[in-house]
């Protein structure tokens, strides 16, 4: 009763939260923060239906996502110039149902194998689809890209759509309603058995399921939702270019996925949300934010394999023992310096890459032919470091104290 | 009649005759156990029943239908389960999730996403009992994967007598284990398979002689004897090839 009640809060929780953002951040910037994130949260959970649930990594999840939103596009065009009625509110559900169509056409001969073969097609259908976008420039509009206007459409609940915020509000609905479905179809029997044939898909032949089949499930509901992000992209921005299905695309979800934690329901919508906010805090201030994601992305994966969510998650042992306050000091002893060490060397990268000869960053003004300026970035790294380094031990024991079983440190007391 | 019938079974790997005609019927309830010297090919026998492999030559019908290029899930379907020689689990699965998984098929859920696993309370039952039965009740949240090798294989077990199947493979189902541990495993395999057909391969000769009331001999890729355990004892052509030495050791 008590885990229901949870349960439900969490739900409610998270609805509360997707409809308050905009009261309590309501700028248009932040309304266009909100919209991306809730199509990149989308976008994210269906990638992680195929790899972190069903063992399938997937080059080219853009496709569907691409897809969708060009066809919720050419609605658009078409209710603009009213040669079909529709609810601009179910634009979303064109995506996902041309998401479906595509995943079952591509899934029925890629989920045979998973591993190399099943990532090697994946890789080969979105370079097609990436190409054919160029070729077919009837239905993808060349490198121009297709534009719609989601304003032509029947008010709904006295939303036009002329705003950022009607899209946002549509698109809470959609989000919830997406997540909910994607949660609950981990708790079928198909979502579970995709979880069985990830660990071992030749077990689950022999307890009576096909791997293929199982497989198969899966990709067509992740194209499913990845539609419902293109629908809910092309309702956003009302346009859609060959960027939208090309591998780069594909690739940053991967990077929100991974970067989330894939092992956790919830770290594909901690990804998008991180990786959306790094794009908007970063790419206004700096040019090097490829080479920062890629730089996150490589620490991700040797440090926090597990994925931000991982990391939350590993902290449960010391919490439930009441611990969690003994690796404050800890990790603020390894942290600042941490921080000292990455900042200088954003600074040093930074500076090594600045036009002008003096680089206004962070609060500092450094001069590129000053000598000063690079040993004082190099003397901040390298104490940076240093003090990162002298401090881990001290985590390292924190963190084995915190959670230590209750016997051990009892003894521990005592001697 | 036989409920499983081998004839004329053939098994290469390219140069290489692993099974070199091979007649056996399985009567319906029988214990049957499979022995035979290392590499006489007795794990690719069952590797040809579940499915795994198929046969190069001859037929495998199991209550009269012919198992001919029949993938494994639909072998397992017609009601043959097995169980492996190294463990085959879902290492990342809950113990209790493993044993759902098996059940899921025989309950009739086939790949259903529109129910929901934990409203079904029939089939959470049914997983608590093998659970119970199998002496997992207590690891039931544990991830597969973390659990003693012991506990391992009766988990194995467990998901090769979860659905119910008609007949069951038992691939060396006490191997690795220490003397109570397999005395227990016995005990247990003897509970779960009651009124089922059982085939399994074993080294152990005081286990087949425990359970078994048939015995067949494997050496090279064919049948040289198969009968009573008492006959097989007595067979010199057995005791020759394989036996004897077991026997004294044992």
């Amino acid at each position: 009763m008590k885990a229901l009640a949870a349960k439900w809060g969490l739900w409610g929780g998270y609805l509360a939260v997707l409809l308050l953002l905009p009261q309590v951040f309501d700028s248009i910037l932040a309304i266009s923060i909100f919209n991306q994130m809730a199509i990149a949260i989308v976008f994210a959970l269906s990638y992680n239906m195929l790899l972190g649930q069903g063992g399938m990594l997937s080059f080219g999840h853009a496709v569907y996502f691409g897809l969708g939103g060009f066809l919720a596009v050419h609605v658009l065009r078409l209710m603009e110039f009213e040669a079909v009625y529709f609810s601009i509110a179910l634009i979303p559900l064109i995506g996902g149902l041309t998401g479906l169509l595509a995943g079952i056409f591509a899934g029925s001969f890629s989920t045979r194998k998973a591993g190399t073969v099943f990532a090697m097609i994946s890789l080969g259908i979105g370079e097609l689809v990436a190409a054919s976008s160029l070729i077919f420039t009837g239905f993808f509009g060349g490198e121009a890209g297709v534009s719609g206007d989601r304003t032509f459409g029947p008010p709904l609940f006295g939303m036009d759509f002329f705003s950022d915020t009607d899209v946002y509000y549509l698109a809470v609905f959609w989000v919830f309603v997406s997540t909910l479905f994607m949660y609950l179809f981990t708790r079928t029997p198909a979502g579970r058995m995709a979880n069985a044939v990830r660990d071992n898909p030749e077990r689950a032949e022999f307890i009576g399921y096909s791997a293929r089949w199982v497989r198969f499930i899966s990709f067509c509901a992740a194209g499913t939702f990845a539609g419902v992000a293109g629908g809910l992209f092309a309702l956003n921005y009302e346009f859609l270019t060959d960027e939208n299905l090309n591998l780069v695309t594909s690739g940053r979800v991967l990077l929100m996925a991974y970067i989330g934690g894939l092992g956790f329901f919830i770290g594909p919508i901690i990804g998008a949300i991180i990786l959306t906010l790094m794009n908007f805090l970063l790419s206004n201030y700096t040019e090097l934010f490829l080479l920062y994601l890629g730089i996150l992305f490589v620490l991700t994966v040797l440090f926090l394999p597990r994925g931000f969510a991982g990391f939350i998650m590993m902290h449960q042992t010391a919490w439930l023992r009441g611990r969690l306050h003994g690796l404050a000091l800890p990790y603020l002893l390894t942290g600042l310096p941490a921080l000292l060490f990455i900042l200088s060397a954003v600074c040093l990268l930074e500076l090594s890459h600045a036009s002008e000869p003096v680089l206004h960053f962070l609060g500092l003004s450094l001069a590129r032919d000053s000598t000063l300026s690079w040993a004082g970035l190099v003397l901040g790294a390298g104490l940076g470091a240093f003090l990162t380094a002298r401090s881990t031990p001290r985590l390292r024991r924190a963190w084995e104290a915190a959670n230590a079983p209750e016997t051990r440190v009892g003894r521990e007391r005592a001697s | 009649m036989s409920i499983l019938s081998l004839r004329g079974l053939r098994k290469n790997f390219g140069a290489t005759e692993i099974i070199r005609g091979v007649d056996l019927g399985i009567e319906d309830g029988e214990k049957h156990a499979i022995i035979g010297p290392n590499g006489a090919g007795k794990s690719t026998l069952f590797h040809l029943i579940s499915g795994r492999y198929a046969p190069s030559a001859g037929a495998i019908e199991f209550k009269g239908q012919s198992l001919a290029n029949l993938p494994p899930h639909r072998i397992n379907r017609l009601g043959i389960a097995r169980s492996f020689q190294v463990t085959n689990i879902f290492p990342r699965l809950s113990v209790f999730e493993n044993i759902r998984c098996a059940l899921l098929w025989p309950s009739g859920y086939r790949y259903s996403f529109w129910r929901l696993l934990d409203r079904e309370a029939g089939l959470n039952r049914e997983t608590g009992q093998v659970l119970e039965k199998i002496g997992l009740a207590g690891r039931a949240e544990i991830p597969a994967g973390e659990i003693a090798y012991s506990e391992q294989r009766a988990l194995e077990l467990g998901m090769a007598i979860a659905g119910g199947a008609e007949l069951i493979l038992l691939d060396e189902p006490v191997a690795g284990m220490s003397h109570s541990e397999a005395d227990k495993a016995v005990e247990l395999i003897r509970r779960v398979t009651e009124g089922k057909t059982l085939i399994m391969v074993e080294h152990d000769m005081n286990i087949v002689f425990e359970l078994a009331d048939r015995i067949s001999v494997l050496v090279y890729g064919e049948v040289i004897a198969s009968g009573a355990p008492a006959e097989i004892r007595a067979n010199a052509q057995v005791q020759e090839a394989y036996l004897g030495e077991a026997l004294s050791d044992a």
